[in-house]
């Protein structure tokens, strides 16, 4: 009984601190949606709608209508038609266009010949992410349009490769952003408010009058953490929500799962605010502690950049990520619909972690306390 | 009721190599006014936390409030009550709202706990306040919640470090005459302190320095027994005055009091011309030299600057 009633009432007591700064929960919900508008309106890795020069040498139907299938498929904007190579290269080193066409005089001949047909495509390489879905676009519209019109293949085919996509068809960066960003933001802001709440008691002396309380340590920790739990669903529910019913992200898995395993990459969260807290003397050290951690695992969980491309070292270091995993785990169940069975190394990894960081924080605050 | 409220033998706290309490041995009855004096450091804290059951005691034995220091620590926090030097109750919380909380920890809830709240703060005269947010009040006051809070549970002792430390005059008249309130209803008081008016006004003191307890009895039986006379002498320049003093081979303790000096000196030792040829010398005029009864400040200078103490 005593367990249950000195929990409830530092739980009571949290949730009076909580609602008290209002600035801090507000801060704490509306940076979330504020990240998640960003995302999914503003920051768009689609590659659609590239400023493109041409400089149509040949004039013919053929290259008219090969323009106008380039300019159909909403990759690429024909902004400019330029009179000389020179023009061309002006233009995209000024960064006006981002892709360059120049059609050869004797493009159309050389084509229905049976020739090479030579067609020049110059893209800005700078930022190479737009680039090089610049030339996979343009290669794929290129080869469609020879098939369509009739045209023998510039190469034989052995192999006909026809790629499709998978769970998300369209290449929607914000289907795959979204989800991650529900895993980032928790990684990032619930060990941070656990932390300064759990330190703020040192901090203020509070500490100092609960340890002649009969209050036990454990009551005291779980007590301060239920209320960050709380909110985190919270959180997570309304990120989740908003991005299913507003970006119209779809929820192919189970949401009872989702929820489930989205607790525990919390309590995880919640385990490395306590070890925060444990080492931190006050609640800034508190927060920088927190981003030392998290600023890595932008980079190496796989919230941006695949795992897959990096260094084997680089690629083991990111599973030791709390978020790698949750990552996984919420894309997986968000876009393809994954199951617990399917996700069990993941839900291991999480767990252990779990176990771990709790053990090693309780025995650390207790030292602290004593 | 006729054991003491704390009795310990031989306590002693060791961190590392350091030794914070030194064999210490106290007994206090219940309904006492206990003040424990040191200078910061000397480990009045160290000692205040192992009479709380907070921390473990290297060496000792003894019991707080009927329950034994080293079987069951946990048992004297239901018993005792605790006031820091520094506020530590939630400053963005209302006065209401901690008592509340700390009431619902000690095992007060429904109308127990809002009976037992509102007879507390009736007792420190804080009725008045109970839905302030506790930091937006003055440091007296503070304090008067901090005592309400540390006596909804009815403790038998009550500790409190340094209460008054950075408290106006006023509010500490006050703040004490609370502390003897609380100890005619028969609550044990333990204070620590290093205001010496303060520790008058307590029935029974100990003098403590580097985790050794020097002495320890009634304010004024100490002082009757302080070895030697007190001398009150007033010059100019006052500094000066004090090295040269201290030369003087009678002369046990000085201590700068304001404009005036208080000299420790060796019983029935007349040294006036001695102070006079050293005043001559160094240029320094004295315009009085008084016997006076000795102050507990006196006793403490005396017995902290003894080398064998």
């Amino acid at each position: 009984m005593t367990l249950t009633r000195n929990i409830s009432a530092v739980v009571r007591k949290e949730c009076l601190h909580i609602l008290r700064d209002k600035r801090t929960l507000a801060l704490v919900i509306l940076m979330p949606l504020m990240q998640l508008i960003l995302y999914g309106y503003g920051i768009n890795t689609d590659v659609r709608h590239l400023s493109t020069a041409v400089y149509d040498q040949d004039q013919s139907s053929l290259s008219r209508r090969l323009l106008q299938a380039l300019e159909q498929s909403s990759y690429f904007d024909i902004n400019f038609r330029v009179e000389s190579s020179h023009e061309l290269k002006q233009l995209v080193d000024r960064g006006d266009a981002k892709v360059g066409i120049n059609i050869p005089p004797d493009f159309t001949r050389d084509t229905l010949s049976g020739e090479e047909g030579q067609l020049q495509m110059v893209i800005d390489g700078t930022d190479s992410n737009p680039a090089n879905s610049a030339l996979n676009a343009g290669q794929s519209i290129i080869t469609a349009f020879m098939e369509r019109e009739g045209l023998i293949p510039v190469r034989a085919r052995p192999i006909d490769f026809r790629p499709r996509m998978w769970y998300n068809p369209d290449l929607k960066s914000s289907y795959f952003m979204i989800p991650g960003l529900v895993g980032f933001l928790i990684q990032l802001l619930i060990p941070m408010i656990t932390a300064s709440a759990v330190v703020r008691e040192r901090e203020r002396g509070n500490i100092e009058q609960l340890l002649v309380t009969p209050v036990k340590n454990y009551e005291f920790i779980i007590g301060k953490l239920v209320p960050y739990i709380m909110i985190g669903m919270l959180i997570s529910t309304l990120v989740i929500g908003t991005a299913h019913f507003l970006f119209k992200v779809p929820i192919r898995g189970s949401v009872l799962l989702l929820s489930a395993l989205t607790f525990l990459f919390l309590i995880v969260c919640l385990a490395i605010g306590l070890f925060a807290s444990s080492v931190a003397q006050n609640q800034q050290q508190a927060s920088q502690i927190v981003l030392f951690f998290a600023s890595p695992s932008i980079l190496l969980s796989g919230f941006i950049f695949p795992r897959e491309t990096m260094p084997a070292f680089i690629y083991y270091l990111g599973n030791i990520i709390p978020l790698t995993h949750f990552l996984k785990i919420i894309r997986g169940i968000i876009l393809k619909g994954l199951t617990a069975q399917d996700l069990l190394p993941q839900i291991l990894a999480l767990s252990v972690m779990a176990v771990l960081i709790i053990g090693f924080s309780i025995h650390k605050f207790q030292k602290r306390l004593g | 009721m006729n054991d003491p409220a704390i009795e310990v033998r031989n306590l002693t706290k060791k961190f590392g190599t350091l030794t914070a309490v030194d064999n210490i041995s106290l007994t206090i009855q219940y309904g006492e006014v206990f003040g424990y004096l040191g200078a910061n450091g000397a480990g009045k804290s160290t000692t205040m936390r192992m009479l709380c059951g907070i921390l473990a005691p290297s060496a000792g034995e003894g019991r707080v409030a009927g329950c034994n220091l080293i079987r069951s620590p946990e048992a004297i926090k239901q018993a005792i009550g605790y006031v820091s030097q520094r506020f530590s109750l939630y400053e963005d919380l209302t006065v209401l709202e901690n008592l509340s909380f700390y009431g619902q920890i000690y095992g007060l809830s429904g109308q127990r706990l809002r009976e037992r709240i509102t007879e507390v703060l009736k007792t420190v005269r804080m009725d008045k306040w109970q839905n302030r947010m506790s930091g937006t009040l003055s440091g007296g006051m503070k304090q008067r919640v901090a005592v309400a809070n540390a006596i909804l549970h009815r403790p038998k002792i009550l500790f409190l470090d340094e209460p008054t430390a950075g408290i106006d005059p006023i509010s500490r008249r006050s703040l004490w005459e609370l502390f003897y309130q609380l100890a005619q209803s028969g609550i044990t008081l333990f204070v620590t302190t290093h205001y010496m008016e303060e520790a008058e006004r307590c029935q029974n003191i100990a003098i403590i320095s580097r985790g050794r307890v020097l002495t320890q009895g009634e304010p004024a039986r100490l002082k009757e027994d302080i070895d030697g006379d007190i001398l009150e002498i007033t010059c100019q320049p006052v500094m000066a005055g004090a090295r040269a003093f201290r030369e003087i081979p009678q002369v046990k303790a000085v201590t700068l009091y304001g404009t005036n000096l208080h000299l420790n000196v060796e019983k029935g030792a007349d040294i006036t011309s001695r102070l006079r040829e050293a005043a001559n010398r160094e240029h320094i005029q004295i315009e009085s030299i008084r016997n006076i009864d000795p102050s507990l400040e006196d006793l403490f200078a005396t017995i902290a600057d003894d080398p064998n103490a």
